[in-house]
């Protein structure tokens, strides 16, 4: 049996469980099952399935003490207590801990409250589209325990406290976006939360045989990017990642090209401007369209071989916007330490393709003779493209080329940059993304994992660094179509029926293109682009000041409207004639004697007034009990009215 | 509590006295945060700050939408006030020592429940009504009353703090008024022994022994309730019905005989004596500060006697 003061309560404990399934996936599971537990357990004493023991002191002593338990416990889990994480599950405790010892209104209402902040906490974590009517939902919730927690035992029902909270919600709405478009953002922050470790994920600044293969089997979005204006062809999609420039035989790594001065670059062609928007990976890189021409924004670092680094690992999405040319050339010559630096390779390693190189490179007339002929030789030698090349050696090129004659894109990227080496050109692995999903719900491109690819630059005189992809002459059909397309049967069954089925497809790209939408518009939004808006408003050179004004603006509008819709008639109570004259009388018998008091009848009063002047018993006793007989008794008729407004108007004190 | 009597006074000075029935217009209607919407008010600030040092959408969005809540929370919680209308006021005296009952009659002209309407006075307890639409309820006040004498009402607090307890809207009604304590009935004298009436004082009361005795004038101090209103009809005047007691016998309590040096103790004798000489139905007169009240019985006449009592000394009239 649910008691009408219980409804509180219950209420503040869902709603705290609802909002604990929020933060499940940041909060340790110790904490939440912990939490839930404690909300399971005041649920069955709510309702009076379980008997709740007597408040006493023993009781406060082992609560006190579960208490610093539990907090000593979060400590040494996360090893402080600064820190979303950490915060997230403190407070999670601590309102487990209300939720147990709640036995005032107040107390239920803080549990509310504790829910209300994991709220926040979780939208600090996440702000996908999906996660808003859970939000939503949290806080109508809330509002309505608000409602049930301060009307214990009263008429209102838990429908209508639903419906109240809803009504109200729905109506602060328009404020919301008012206040959303125009309440003055800053930049940058204040203060700073260490942010929890995440699982690295995309690519990383080592490839191996095999590494790009991984990512090939992930459907996850890496990034998107919307251009302005015509797209580039899909071919020349080439999304510049970490460039690796030393090679152990096996595995390439980045080591920076640092170490000497590169030659300066002229771009070619015209500009083509585009943003990116880049899912959270927990490492530094940002990609950008071959070849960037500055670096997107303060603080993202920029090498000499264009690769762009930002200042933090990227653990929320982040958007940038970048200008690149697809036609770059390099006239200066290369420093002799360049040279040196970017020919290395171990001598011991892979003999069959230096003896290879050699020999090729013996009977080309220079370097870019020599590009082209080897690029022959692997259209030519039988080479297939698969996702699974096969176990590998440690001399892996040899493996590629001669023994296997299968690969990836960066089985092919690692030989053909190291057939360039050993014959004394210059080369380096580039890693990133080709290509991408044309997205036409939103307008955009879907460059996921799986478009992860490898390719080689070698150094031509006179022409600088250029972009030679083996993978191209080898599956020239790569680059027109995306690997889900091509290797459908070596990726995991259900992705690629995702992918391949029409409507599925289709459908998810709308869902995309929707939460793209949000991802711009609204997660995005900040004083930039709250100055593009007043821009947009006709304001030509917006400060904070305009901010100011259409916030103002818009909450008066808001507050009038809301007065409006919420007025409700003020009933006008208007004496009719017997009420108007008995006022009339004593108003004037006030001039006299204390004024009659709301709880005195007509006949008391006359009777306090003759106490006080029995000049005037006489009159106003007649006075009271002809009131009297007209108010209280049958239905008067006009004629007795009359007469005694007459006494009235007669009456003189 | 010195700032709220003096904010108080200072409302009584804007509005007047009321005179009943009024509806409670928007004017009188003061409004602030509870405890619970100035938290809420904190926990919005972190909120923001929160929101804007990570540039975070989501949490703005939900900060501005709660403000926007709280906002539309007070206008619901000032509606809830405005336009009741204070039908009356009425109250029940009682003995020093125990609890005067003031009655408060709200009506409610609007479509909708108005939910969790609190009244008190300055120094009474919340007393919780819900006023449904089209309706009304009464809120029954209980008055301590510390010792016998005048209590003055200066003020009627009626408030709110629906729906989501984040406001309190508040109204104070000024209509004079106060409310009684008689002296508490306490004593072993005797008490004056029985005078034959001369049988010509009929009570308008009806006791369970007594007899149709014919109409009478329409005298002060008549309820309503006793007038002879089909005799009415036919034109006799304001008549009443009256009832004699075969026994019409009758005691006078005169105050200024009763033995005894301390005033107190006098009146709670006194006060004694009438309470047993209406338990059993008796009829009895008072005799007080050169004032009398002829013998009768019931109720109103115990009340009127107990309040003769009660003012003893007061110097005002009754």
């Amino acid at each position: 049996m649910v008691t009408s003061d219980a409804r509180g309560s219950i209420a503040a404990v869902v709603v705290f469980a609802v909002s604990l399934l929020l933060v499940a996936g940041s909060a340790p599971p110790w904490c939440v099952i912990v939490a839930l537990t404690c909300c399971g357990w005041r649920l069955l004493t709510a309702t009076g399935r379980v008997a709740r023991p007597k408040p006493r002191r023993g009781l406060r002593f082992a609560l006190g003490a579960i208490t610093a338990l539990l907090v000593i416990a979060v400590a040494a889990s996360f090893r402080t207590l600064n820190g979303l994480a950490a915060g997230t599950a403190l407070l999670v405790v601590m309102g487990a801990l209300k939720v147990l010892e709640a036995r005032s209104r107040r107390d239920d209402a803080i549990v509310v409250a504790v829910a209300l902040f994991l709220v926040l906490a979780a939208s600090l974590g996440g702000q996908a589209l999906w996660r808003a009517p859970i939000y939503l939902l949290v806080i109508c919730g809330a509002c309505m325990a608000f409602a049930l927690i301060a009307h214990p035992g009263s008429a209102l029902t838990t429908r209508a406290a639903l419906r109240l909270s809803a009504r109200a919600l729905v109506m602060a709405i328009p404020l919301a976006v008012a206040c959303f478009l125009f309440f003055p953002r800053i930049a940058g922050q204040f203060w700073t939360l260490q942010q929890g470790g995440a699982a690295t994920t995309g690519l990383t600044d080592e490839m191996s045989p095999g590494s790009i293969s991984r990512l090939a089997a992930e459907y996850d979005p890496a990034f998107r990017v919307r251009f302005e204006g015509t797209p580039p062809l899909r071919a020349a999609l080439y999304w510049r990642g970490p460039v690796l420039n030393s090679f152990d035989g096996f595995t390439w790594r980045r080591t920076g090209s640092w170490v000497y001065r590169a030659a300066p670059l002229d771009l070619l062609g015209d500009p083509v401007r585009y943003r990116v928007s880049l899912e959270p990976t927990n490492q530094r890189w940002m990609f950008a369209l071959d070849t960037v021409d500055a670096s997107p924004r303060r603080g993202v670092f920029m090498s000499h071989d264009r690769q762009l680094t930002a200042p933090e690992p990227i653990t929320n999405v982040t958007s940038y916007d970048a200008v690149s040319h697809l036609r770059t050339r390099s006239t200066g010559p290369m420093t002799a330490l360049g040279r040196d630096y970017e020919t290395r390779l171990p001598e011991d390693r892979n003999p069959r393709a230096l003896a290879l190189a050699r020999e090729m490179r013996a009977r080309a007339k220079n370097d870019a003779d020599y590009v082209h002929a080897m690029l022959d030789w692997f259209r030519n030698n039988g080479l297939e493209y698969t996702l699974e090349p096969g176990t590998t050696s440690v001399d892996s090129v040899d493996t590629t080329l001669f023994d296997s004659k299968r690969g990836f894109c960066g089985h092919f990227a690692s030989a053909y940059a190291t057939l360039m080496r050993a014959a004394g050109v210059p080369a380096r692995v580039v890693t990133g993304y080709l290509g991408g999903e044309w997205n036409p719900a939103g307008g955009y491109y879907i460059v996921r994992q799986s478009e992860a690819h490898a390719w080689t630059e070698v150094w031509l005189d006179g022409q600088g660094w250029t972009r030679v992809d083996p993978t191209a002459v080898v599956a020239p059909e790569r680059l027109q179509r995306g690997v889900y397309e091509m290797l459908a049967g070596s990726l995991p069954a259900t992705s690629t029926y995702l992918h391949n089925t029409r409507w599925i497809n289709r459908l998810s790209l709308l869902w995309d293109g929707v939460n793209q939408w949000w991802q711009d518009r609204v997660v995005e939004f900040n004083l930039r682009t709250q100055f593009d808006l007043l821009r947009s408003l006709g304001i030509d050179s917006p400060r904070w000041e305009h901010l100011g004004w259409a916030f103002a603006l818009g909450m008066m509008a808001w507050i009038a409207w809301v007065a409006l819709t919420l007025r409700r008639g003020v009933a006008r109570v208007k004496p009719d004639r017997i009420g108007r004259a008995w006022l009339r009388a004593t108003r004037k018998l006030a001039r006299v004697a204390p004024p009659r008091a709301a709880n005195e009848g007509p006949l008391d009063y006359a009777e306090r007034i003759a106490m006080s002047r029995p000049d005037l018993a006489v009159p106003v006793k007649a006075l009271a009990v002809q009131y009297a007989r007209l108010r209280f008794g049958p239905a008067a008729n006009a004629a007795d009215v009359a007469s005694l407004e007459r006494e009235v108007r007669r009456l003189a004190v | 509590m010195r700032l709220r009597r003096r904010v108080a006074a200072w409302a009584k000075r804007r509005q007047g006295d009321d005179h009943l029935p009024f509806a409670v217009s928007s004017r009188r209607v003061y409004i602030l945060p509870t405890r619970g919407g100035l938290a809420l008010a904190a926990l919005l600030l972190v909120m923001l700050l929160a929101g804007l040092n990570y540039s975070n959408s989501m949490a703005m969005l939900i900060t501005f939408l709660l403000a926007g809540f709280a906002l539309i929370a007070m206008h619901l919680c000032h509606r809830n006030l405005v336009g009741i209308l204070v039908r009356g006021i009425g109250s029940v005296d009682a003995f020093a020592g125990e609890h005067a009952r003031l009655f408060v009659t709200l009506e409610n002209s609007a479509d909708s429940t108005r939910i969790g309407l609190e009244c008190a006075t300055d120094d009474s307890e919340l007393v919780l009504i819900d006023v449904p639409p089209d309706a009304t309820a009464r809120a029954d006040i209980p008055i301590e009353l510390p010792h016998r004498g005048r209590f003055p009402i200066e003020r009627i607090r009626i408030s709110t703090a629906f729906p989501f307890g984040l406001f309190r809207a508040w109204t104070w009604v000024h209509t004079p008024m106060s409310v009684i304590g008689w002296p508490v009935p306490r004593g072993r004298r005797e008490s004056p022994p029985e005078a034959a009436s001369g049988g010509n004082a009929p009570s308008v009361v009806r006791g369970g022994d007594e007899e149709w005795a014919g109409l009478r004038e329409f005298r002060d101090g008549d309820s309503p309730r006793q007038v002879a209103w089909a005799a009415f009809a036919r034109g006799r005047g304001l008549m009443v019905k009256t009832y004699e007691s075969p026994a019409a016998h009758h005691r006078i309590f005169d105050f200024a005989r009763v033995p005894g040096g301390d005033v107190e103790l006098r009146l709670e004798q006194v006060s004694a004596w009438i309470v047993a000489a209406h338990s059993r139905g008796e009829r009895y007169g008072l005799r007080i500060d050169g004032r009398e009240l002829p013998p009768d019985s019931g109720n109103d006449h115990r009340a009127r006697c107990l309040k003769g009592l009660a003012l003893h000394g007061s110097g005002e009239p009754w």
